[in-house]
C-alpha cells in the first residue's frame, strides 16, 4: 500500500501526538489535540503509511474571535524524516486549505516557523505560496525568532465557487434557506 | 430555600456575596465575607456558610481544611442542598466521581428543580457512563430548560448512546423545526449528525433520503460526499458510487481508501481492471503518489517488472530517500522480491560501470551521481530486511563511501546493527548520525531510542534533553508532554538493568497518561453541544470508552506486570538488613570501601531528594498559580511515584492485576494478555481464573508454545490440589475441548512430538519435561541446544532459549550454556548476546550495568 492521505478523527490523536514528540520541539498535551478535533474536525489531516501509522500530519484551526475576516491557522505540521521528500507536506497543507474554505470561509490560512527552519520557509514559500507577514521576536520558548508567515486562499475559492456553479448548472435546485453554506 | 437554619436578612446578603464571590474567582474576599458570618457566635456553625467557606478553601488549594469546613457545615445542616450541592463538588474535583453523583441526587432530594445541580450531575453520568442516569437528568433538563438549545441537545444524545435512534432522531427532527438560532456551520453539523444516527439505526434509505433533502445545506462537502459514497456501496447504486468517488478523488488523488472503494464500485473482476483504472489515474494526475504506488500491488510478473524498473528508477534519479520504506509492504510476495533484487543489482553494475540504470542506455545522458548512491541505500535496507547483515553492511558502506555526510546512511547503518544484535554499535552509528543535525528531532528521538535499548538511560536523557523545556529534567517534562514511548522504552531498560522500581514508575507514568485522558473529557461534554460537533464529540466517547487498547498502554502494562511477577517470585530483600548482614563478615578495609560507598550512595540520594523535593515545590506553585486562575483545571496532587516504595509493593500480584484489567477487557484478541493473566492466577492459585485464561488463548492459538507451558502446569496444579465439587466439575467440563490428555507428562510428550521441529515450541516442551521430571534434563537440554536442523532459528528464539537456560529453567547447565552460546556465536556473528563476558578491565561503568541483564 502506498500513503494514504485523509482526514484525521478522534482515534488518530494519540498518534499525532506521537508523530509530533517524534519530529518537532513543539509538543502538546492531548487536551489541546482533542481541542482542535472537537472545534474544527474537518481541518487536520494525517498522512498514514500501509499498516495505519502515522508518518506525517497538519494540525489545524480557524482563529477565533474574528468572525468579518475569518482565517485558518496551522497550529503544527510535521513529516517524519522517514519519509520525507515524498510532497506529503504539500499535499496535507492544501487538504486542510481547501477544509478551511470549504466549511468556515477562511479567507488566508497563517503560521508560525522557525528563522532557522530553512526547510520549512523554503516548503511555505515556492510550494505553497505563502509569504511572510512579519517577524516576531522571540516567539519560541527557546527564544528564536518566529517568521509569521500567510497564504492567500481566494484560489480555492474560485475552485469552490466552480464547484457550485457546476451544481446549479446541472440542475440540482440549490436553495437559500439563510442557513446554507455560504458564509460571506 | 429548605435551610433547616435561614439567615437574617444581613447575613443572607452577606451569603449571596460568597456565593457571587465563588463564581467570580474572588476566594479571599469570599473568606472575609464568611468569617463576617461566622464570626457571629449565632452563626457561627451555621452549615451553608461553613460549607460555602470550605469550598472556597479548595479552590485555594487548602484542601483539608476545606474537607473538615464542609462536612462540618453538612453535618449541621443535612436537609441543605447547598451543602450536599458543594460536598458533590468537593469530591468531584477530587476525581470521586461514584461519592460525588451519591451528594448530588442528595442535593436533589431537598432541591428537585434546580438546574445547575442537575447539570452538574448529569455530566458526572456521561463521564461515567451512566447512561440511563444521564437520559433520566436530561429528561429532567430538557422539562425544566425547553427553550435552551443544550437541552434539546442532550436529551437527543442521551437517547442516541442508548441506542433508541427513534426516540432520538424525533427529538432531533422537532429541535430543527423549532425558532432555535444555528449558525451555518453548527447546522451543518448537526444535520450530519442525525445523519450519522440514522445510518447508526441501520436504515441506510432513509439515511441516503436525510441527505439528498438537506447535502446543500451542509457545508462539509468531503463528509457528504463520502456518506453518499459508503451508503451508495451499501445500498448497492454502484454507477452513482463511481459517481461518487470519482469526484472525491479529484478532490484528494492521495485517499488509498477512494481507489479501493471506487474499485468496488466499478465491481471489477479481477486485479487487470483495478490496474487499468489506477493507470488511467496516474494519467489524470501525474503528480499523485497513490495511483502509481498503488499499481504495484495489482501487477505481477512481467507487468510488474516494467512498472517497478520505471517506479525504481525514478526515485533512484531523483533521490528519495523513502523508496525502500514505500515498497517494503511488497515484500510478502518472494517474486517481487526476487525482481526487485535483480533491477537493483544490474543498476549498480551499470552505475558503477558507466554511469546508465542499464547497458542499453549507454547514449542517453548519463544519471547524476547520486543514483549510485541511492541504489547503494536502498540495497543496504533491502538486505537488511531480508536478514542478510553481511551484504548489507557491504553496500551501507559502500553508500558511505560515496557520501560519507548523508545523515540516513548512519541511521540505516544503525538499524542494521540493532536488527544484527549488536545494541551498542547500533547506538554509536545514531549517535554520529545526530551528530550531523542536531536540530532535527527525529534523529534526536531515534538516537535516544536506540540508547535506551543499549541501556543507557542517563545518555538518552542527555540527547532529549537537547528539546526538552530549559530548567526542567528532561524526563520531567517528556513526562509532562505525556511522552509516552519514551517512557515504555525507558521502562524496558530500567527492567534489563534490575531497577524494578524505575521500571514500575515509568509504567505508571504511562498508565497516568491514560487517565488524565479519561479526564479530558470532562471540559467536552459541555463545550462539544455548544460547538454542535456532535459526532465528533461521539467519536471522542467512543474514543475514550476504549483508550487503553491502544498499544502504548499494552506494552506498559505488560512491562508492568513481568516486573511485578519478577518481584513476586524474588522479593528484594528489606535494605536495612541486607546491610547489616554484610558488615559482620567484612575486613576492615573493605568495610572501610563500603562505608565510604555508603555515604556517597547517602549524598546522591540526599542530593536527589533535595531536586525532587524542588520540582514537586515548583509543580505545586505551578498548579497552585493555575488553580488561582481557573477552579476547573485544579488537580488533585497525585501521589508521587516513588520507586523504592513500587518495588516494595505487598501485593505485587494484585498491583499487577489492576494493570491487567484493562488488557483483559480492551486487549483480549492478543494472546499475550491470558498468558500474562494464567501467570498471575497461577500464582496466586486461583483454579478457575487459571482455566479462564487458558480458554481464552486456546480459542485464540491452540498450539502456542507459551500457551503449552500453562497447560502443563495447570494440569500440575489440578492434579496436586485435589480439586473437589463445583469446581471439579467444572474444570473437568471445560477442559474437555483443550486437553488431548489429562495427564501432565504424555501430553507433554505428545506436544515435543508434534512440534519436534519447531525451536520456540522445543524450548517450552523442554522446559516441561524438565519441570516434570528433572533426571531427563539432558534429553531437555538436547532438545533445545541442538539448532541446527530446527524451524525459528532466528535471534529472538535463540536469545529466549539462551535466558531460559541462563535462569535455570532446566537446571545447572553451565557446559550446555558455553556449547550453545559458541554455536549461537556462530549463526549470530553481530549478536552481542551470545559472546562471552567481556575481560574485566575494559569494562566500564555503563557496561558494569549492562551485565546485571545476564
Amino acid at each position: 500500500m502506498s500513503i494514504n492521505i485523509r482526514c484525521a478523527s478522534t482515534e488518530d490523536l494519540l498518534n499525532i501526538q506521537h508523530c509530533n514528540l517524534q519530529c518537532l520541539p513543539e509538543n502538546y498535551q492531548m487536551k489541546y489535540y482533542l481541542y482542535h478535533a472537537l472545534s474544527w474536525p474537518q481541518l487536520s489531516y494525517v498522512a498514514e503509511d500501509e499498516k495505519g501509522r502515522i508518518v506525517g500530519y497538519v494540525l489545524a484551526k480557524m482563529e477565533e474571535d474574528c468572525e468579518d475576516n475569518p482565517h485558518g491557522h496551522i497550529t503544527s505540521l510535521a513529516v517524519k524524516r522517514s519519509h520525507r521528500r515524498l510532497g506529503i507536506a504539500q499535499k496535507l497543507m492544501n487538504q486542510a486549505s481547501r477544509a478551511m474554505v470549504e466549511c468556515f470561509g477562511a479567507k488566508y490560512v497563517s503560521l508560525h516557523v522557525r528563522r532557522s527552519n530553512r526547510a520549512a520557509l523554503n516548503l511555505y514559500t515556492s510550494s505553497l505560496q505563502f509569504e511572510v507577514s512579519e517577524v516576531e521576536p522571540k516567539y519560541y520558548a527557546d527564544g528564536e525568532d518566529a517568521y509569521a508567515m500567510k497564504r492567500d486562499l481566494s484560489s480555492f475559492y474560485q475552485e469552490k465557487n466552480a464547484a457550485k456553479e457546476k451544481v446549479n448548472k446541472d440542475g440540482t435546485p440549490h436553495m437559500h434557506t439563510g442557513r446554507c453554506c455560504e458564509h460571506s | 430555600m429548605p435551610s433547616s437554619n435561614p439567615l437574617p436578612p444581613k447575613e443572607n446578603a452577606l451569603f449571596k456575596r460568597i456565593l457571587k464571590c465563588y463564581e467570580h474567582k474572588q476566594y479571599k474576599n469570599g473568606l472575609k465575607f464568611a468569617k463576617q458570618i461566622l464570626s457571629n457566635p449565632k452563626y457561627s456553625e451555621h452549615g451553608e456558610t461553613l460549607a460555602m467557606k470550605g469550598l472556597t478553601l479548595n479552590c485555594l488549594g487548602r484542601k483539608e481544611e476545606a474537607y473538615d469546613h464542609v462536612r462540618r457545615g453538612l453535618r449541621n445542616d443535612l436537609q441543605s442542598h447547598v451543602c450536599w450541592h458543594v460536598y458533590g463538588l468537593l469530591q468531584r474535583s477530587d476525581k470521586k466521581y461514584d461519592e460525588a453523583i451519591k451528594c448530588y441526587r442528595n442535593a436533589l432530594k431537598w432541591d428537585k428543580d434546580n438546574i445547575q445541580i442537575l447539570r452538574d450531575l448529569s455530566l458526572l453520568q456521561i463521564q461515567m457512563r451512566d447512561l440511563d442516569g444521564y437520559k433520566d437528568t436530561r429528561y429532567q433538563l430538557f422539562m425544566l430548560r425547553p427553550a435552551q438549545r443544550a437541552s434539546w441537545i442532550g436529551f437527543a444524545i442521551s437517547y442516541h448512546l442508548l441506542r433508541d435512534y427513534e426516540m432520538a432522531l424525533k427529538i432531533l427532527d422537532t429541535f430543527r423545526n423549532s425558532p432555535m438560532i444555528c449558525y451555518d456551520y453548527e447546522h451543518s453539523e448537526l444535520l450530519l449528525y442525525q445523519n450519522m444516527v440514522i445510518q447508526e439505526s441501520g436504515e441506510s434509505e432513509q439515511a441516503l433520503k436525510h441527505l439528498d433533502k438537506y447535502s446543500d445545506q451542509i457545508c462539509d462537502k468531503i463528509t457528504v460526499k463520502e456518506t453518499y459514497g459508503k451508503l451508495r456501496l451499501e445500498l448497492g447504486q454502484y454507477s452513482e458510487a463511481v459517481e461518487v468517488y470519482t469526484d472525491l478523488l479529484n478532490l484528494n488523488p492521495e485517499n488509498t481508501t477512494y481507489y479501493a472503494r471506487l474499485a468496488e464500485a466499478e465491481r471489477h473482476a479481477g486485479p487487470e481492471d483495478t490496474l487499468r483504472m489506477l493507470q488511467r489515474y496516474e494519467e489524470l494526475f501525474p503528480r499523485a503518489l497513490a495511483p502509481r504506488r498503488l499499481q504495484l500491488n495489482y501487477a505481477t510478473g512481467d507487468q510488474f517488472k516494467s512498472l517497478v524498473d520505471q517506479y525504481l528508477r525514478k526515485g533512484l534519479h531523483k533521490g528519495v530517500p523513502p523508496l525502500f520504506v514505500n515498497l517494503r509492504s511488497l515484500y510478502t510476495d518472494q517474486q517481487k522480491v526476487d525482481t526487485i533484487q535483480s533491477l537493483l543489482l544490474e543498476y549498480k553494475d551499470a552505475l558503477k560501470v558507466h554511469g546508465h540504470f542499464s547497458d542499453q542506455e549507454k547514449k542517453n545522458p548519463r544519471e547524476p551521481a547520486s543514483a549510485l548512491l541511492w541504489t547503494y541505500y536502498y540495497l543496504a535496507q533491502h538486505y537488511d530486511y531480508l536478514g542478510c547483515t553481511e551484504r548489507a553492511l557491504k553496500e551501507i558502506n559502500a553508500a558511505i563511501d560515496h557520501t560519507p555526510t548523508l545523515i540516513e546512511l548512519f541511521v540505516t547503518k544503525g538499524r542494521i546493527y540493532k536488527h544484527a544484535g549488536d545494541v551498542q554499535e547500533a547506538y554509536k552509528w545514531l549517535d554520529d548520525a545526530q551528530g550531523l543535525d542536531t536540530a532535527d528531532r527525529y534523529i534526536n528521538s531515534k538516537c535516544a531510542k536506540y540508547m535506551l535499548r543499549a541501556n543507557l538511560i542517563k545518555e538518552a536523557e542527555e540527547t532529549c534533553g537537547k528539546f526538552t523545556r530549559e530548567g526542567v529534567l528532561a524526563m520531567e517534562n517528556l513526562n509532562e508532554m505525556q511522552c509516552m514511548w519514551i517512557q515504555t522504552e525507558a521502562a524496558r531498560a530500567y527492567q534489563r538493568l534490575g531497577k524494578y522500581g524505575e521500571a514500575l514508575k515509568k509504567c505508571h507514568e504511562v498508565d497516568r497518561h491514560f487517565s488524565e485522558i479519561m479526564e479530558d473529557q470532562f471540559d467536552f461534554h459541555t463545550y462539544c453541544m455548544r460547538k454542535m460537533t456532535l459526532r465528533s464529540y461521539v467519536g471522542l466517547l467512543r474514543l475514550e470508552d476504549v483508550l487503553r487498547s491502544h498499544p502504548f498502554y499494552f506494552k506498559a502494562a505488560k512491562c508492568a506486570i513481568e516486573v511485578y511477577l519478577r518481584l513476586h517470585d524474588h522479593p528484594l530483600p528489606d535494605p536495612t538488613q541486607a546491610q547489616e548482614i554484610d558488615t559482620e563478615n567484612l575486613a576492615p578495609s573493605e568495610l572501610k570501601k563500603l562505608r565510604n560507598k555508603q555515604r556517597k550512595q547517602r549524598r546522591k540520594a540526599e542530593l536527589e531528594r533535595q531536586q525532587a523535593a524542588q520540582a514537586q515545590e515548583k509543580r505545586e506553585q505551578h498548579n497552585k498559580s493555575r488553580q488561582q486562575t481557573d477552579p476547573d483545571l485544579e488537580q488533585p496532587t497525585l501521589d508521587e511515584l516513588i520507586p523504592e516504595k513500587l518495588e516494595r509493593a505487598e501485593d505485587p500480584l494484585e498491583q499487577a492485576i489492576k494493570f491487567l484489567q484493562p488488557l483483559q477487557q480492551l486487549a483480549s484478541n492478543r494472546i499475550e494478555t491470558h498468558l500474562m493473566a494464567f501467570e498471575i492466577y497461577f500464582r496466586k492459585g486461583r483454579t478457575l481464573l487459571m482455566l479462564q485464561s487458558i480458554k481464552r488463548a486456546h480459542q485464540l492459538d491452540a498450539n502456542n508454545p507459551d500457551l503449552h507451558a500453562c497447560l502443563v502446569r495447570f494440569l500440575q496444579h489440578t492434579g496436586a490440589s485435589q480439586l473437589e465439587g463445583a469446581v471439579a466439575e467444572v474444570v473437568k467440563r471445560q477442559t474437555s475441548g483443550i486437553f488431548s490428555n489429562s495427564d501432565a507428562v504424555q501430553l507433554n510428550a505428545n506436544y515435543l512430538k508434534m512440534n519436534n521441529k519447531s525451536l520456540p515450541h522445543l524450548l517450552q516442551g523442554a522446559r516441561m519435561l524438565y519441570l516434570l521430571d528433572p533426571s531427563a534434563q539432558a534429553k531437555a537440554l538436547s532438545l533445545i541446544t541442538n539448532i541446527d536442523g530446527s524451524e525459528g532459528v532466528n535471534l529472538e528464539n535463540c536469545t529466549r532459549v539462551l535466558e531460559a537456560l541462563r535462569n535455570g529453567d532446566l537446571g545447572q547447565c553451565d557446559s550446555s550454556i558455553s556449547s550453545y552460546t559458541a554455536k549461537c556465536e556462530k549463526h549470530f556473528p553481530y549478536a552481542t548476546a551470545f559472546r562471552p563476558p567481556e575481560p574485566k578491565s575494559i569494562v566500564n561503568h555503563q557496561d558494569k550495568e549492562n551485565s546485571i541483564k545476564n
